[in-house]
């Protein structure tokens, strides 16, 4: 595209340009995913199978967190209040009811609905930087009563959660087997993100948009603004819940740093490095957080502060994110030919 | 001039609001009617804000009543308003700049849309898009469609500001000073624009700072000082009313050209 002057007009790449340019980099974090995937079974590896369905995981809780942040914009500081308390139903559940996946993802969700609808009553009275706090408080009030509690195991934690094999007619999924688990939770982030990306071309998805542009106006449209905000932190948490309900299946315990505030401020870190408001930014920005964690950590004990520096300079100077920063390029590079 | 009938379509009654020891509406009362232009005018503070943000719902009066077609209306919340046939545009424009002109139509006028399935794309709500079509046109908006609000100019904002608040079909809108800001000539177009409205059936209630638009646009005028009502009536009798003129024509007494 030539470098044109136009007189009190911005060069706006078309929505639909965008979007596409989004959604490309979704298919192809996937099948960057799918490589990896086939390399690691190739070498036998189990280790960073692991490390990256972990980096789903939390992915999955950063998802979440973009949500909130990027379409309806709420900064939410105690997320992982909620992944916390999924990973916690779920081990009880795997635990002392049966070791059936299906059967925790839906106590998961049904109490994290309720969880979530309680969570957001609280919250959702107040905007800005109160909204930040009142969620920071809750995490901290609760990840404090978990960590208290003997019956929960207290710092320890709940350890010994059994690994559910999970049957789908002609295959089964063995979650203890590193390449089956870490395909079945890509399967589930790849849904998880269709559904979010579906969502926020809906009526509802759109409203989110309106909210965090200028909820004031939206009121005097015919909606109650209330009530989207309400939904989406409700839908927030059921995303967040699930994402924590599959961290026992793969670790084999959870414990109260589950829901701590490192936990949430990373979430957050994760969508602002990957891109605020794309979803898929969220999933790049766990999988490049847990790979420097884990190329760093292995040089230097240190390995926080060399983060700490990276995500400042990065918000520097890629403020938008990393899919922030590719989606427009890749349109430039689309519209040059 | 139309005849005056009496089928008000907005009754406001005693209509009042304290903010602390401040009583920025005082026992305000008055009619507008259906298919007419009722404009509030005062000097700077006079409470017309104050009034339009009661009547709109964007306030709780503290007494009074807000009666829409018969309906009382007191105090409720503006979707609410809206729900009962009332919408408004602001003074202050106020809009979604970070959506393209287009977004911010459709989501004006996606209210008018019944059942909405939830995970049902916006482009098949077809009544909401003719809608925003109809608009667009109407409002000269088609060059623009895709730009984001905020790079319009002073004037198209104006423009889109009254065409989101007309989206979802309103029967009485209100326009808190629609011309603020334009040019004589944007002023003349947005008056015929006005006048337009009003012929197609919709009832407008207006305030405005352009005391001579005022009188040449409306069918009846309430003029507002220090938070009460200081007189009403037909515009030519308001103009000669003499306590109408010591309390605001003689404030801003501009060279006799009218």
């Amino acid at each position: 595209m030539a470098e044109v002057l136009t007189i009190g007009r911005a060069p706006t790449p078309s929505v639909d340009a965008k979007r596409s340019a989004v959604r490309w980099l979704s298919y192809a974090f996937f099948a960057m995913a799918l490589l990896f995937a086939a390399v690691a079974a190739a070498l036998g590896d189990v280790f960073f199978f692991r490390l990256a369905t972990e980096s789903l995981i939390f992915g999955g809780l950063a998802l979440s967190v973009d949500l909130l942040l990027g379409r309806t914009g709420l900064l939410p500081l105690g997320q992982a209040l909620f992944f916390g308390f999924g990973a916690y139903v779920s081990a009880l559940t795997l635990k002392h009811l049966a070791p059936s996946l299906p059967l925790a993802l839906a106590v998961v969700l049904v109490s994290g609905t309720l969880v979530g609808l309680v969570g957001g009553l609280i919250a959702i009275r107040a905007k800005g930087v109160y909204f930040a706090l009142i969620s920071f408080g809750l995490a901290q009030v609760v990840s404090k009563i978990v960590f208290n509690t003997r019956e929960l195991g207290a710092s320890d934690g709940l350890i010994g959660v059994p690994a559910p094999v999970v049957s789908l007619g002609v295959a089964s999924f063995d979650t203890a087997h590193a390449p089956s688990f870490f395909l079945l939770v890509l399967a589930g982030m790849a849904a998880l993100l269709a559904l979010l990306m579906r969502l926020m071309d809906t009526p509802f998805g759109r409203q989110l948009d309106a909210i965090r542009t200028n909820e004031h106006r939206l009121a005097f449209l015919g909606f109650d603004p209330w009530r989207y905000k309400l939904a989406a932190f409700v839908l927030a948490a059921d995303i967040a819940a699930l994402s924590g309900a599959l961290y026992p299946m793969l670790r084999g315990f959870v414990s109260p740093e589950l829901m701590f505030f490192q936990v949430s401020g990373n979430a957050v870190i994760n969508v602002v490095v990957g891109g605020t408001g794309t979803f898929v930014g969220a999933l790049y920005g766990s999988a490049l957080l847990t790979a420097l964690k884990s190329v760093v950590g292995s040089f230097t004990a240190h390995h926080a502060i060399v983060i700490g520096a990276l995500f400042v300079v990065s918000v520097i100077f890629f403020p938008k994110g990393l899919v922030g920063y590719l989606a427009p390029a890749l349109e430039r590079l689309w519209s040059r030919r | 001039m139309k005849p005056t009938t009496d089928d008000a379509i907005l009754k406001v009654r005693g209509l009042t609001v304290r903010f602390g020891s401040l009583v920025a509406v005082d026992g305000v009362g008055f009619d507008a009617q259906r298919g007419h232009i009722t404009a509030v005018i005062g000097p700077n503070g006079a409470g017309k804000s104050s009034l339009f943000n009661l009547i709109s719902g964007a306030f709780r009066p503290s007494a009074g009543q807000v009666l829409l077609e018969g309906r009382d209306v007191t105090g409720a919340s503006p979707n609410r308003m809206l729900a009962a046939g009332l919408s408004r545009s602001f003074q202050i424009t106020n809009l979604f700049f970070e959506l393209p002109v287009r977004e911010n139509l459709r989501l004006a006028a996606q209210s008018v849309e019944g059942g909405r399935g939830l995970l049902r794309h916006v482009s098949a709500s077809r009544a909401a898009q003719r809608r925003v079509d109809e608009l667009i046109e109407r409002f000269a908006l088609h060059a623009r469609a895709d730009e984001l609000a905020g790079f319009l100019s002073h004037g198209e904002q104006r423009r889109l500001e009254i065409a989101v608040a007309l989206a979802a079909r309103p029967r009485l809108l209100l326009l808190d000073e629609p011309t603020q800001g334009m040019s004589h000539a944007d002023t003349q177009d947005t008056a015929a624009l006005i006048r337009s409205l009003v012929d197609d059936g919709l009832s407008i209630l207006l305030v405005e700072h352009d005391v001579d638009l005022v009188m040449d646009l409306s069918d009846h005028v309430v003029v507002m000082h220090q938070g009460a009502k200081l007189a009403e009536g037909r515009p030519e009798a308001v103009r000669a009313d003499p306590a109408v003129q010591a309390a605001y024509f003689g404030e801003v007494q501009e060279p006799a050209h009218a």
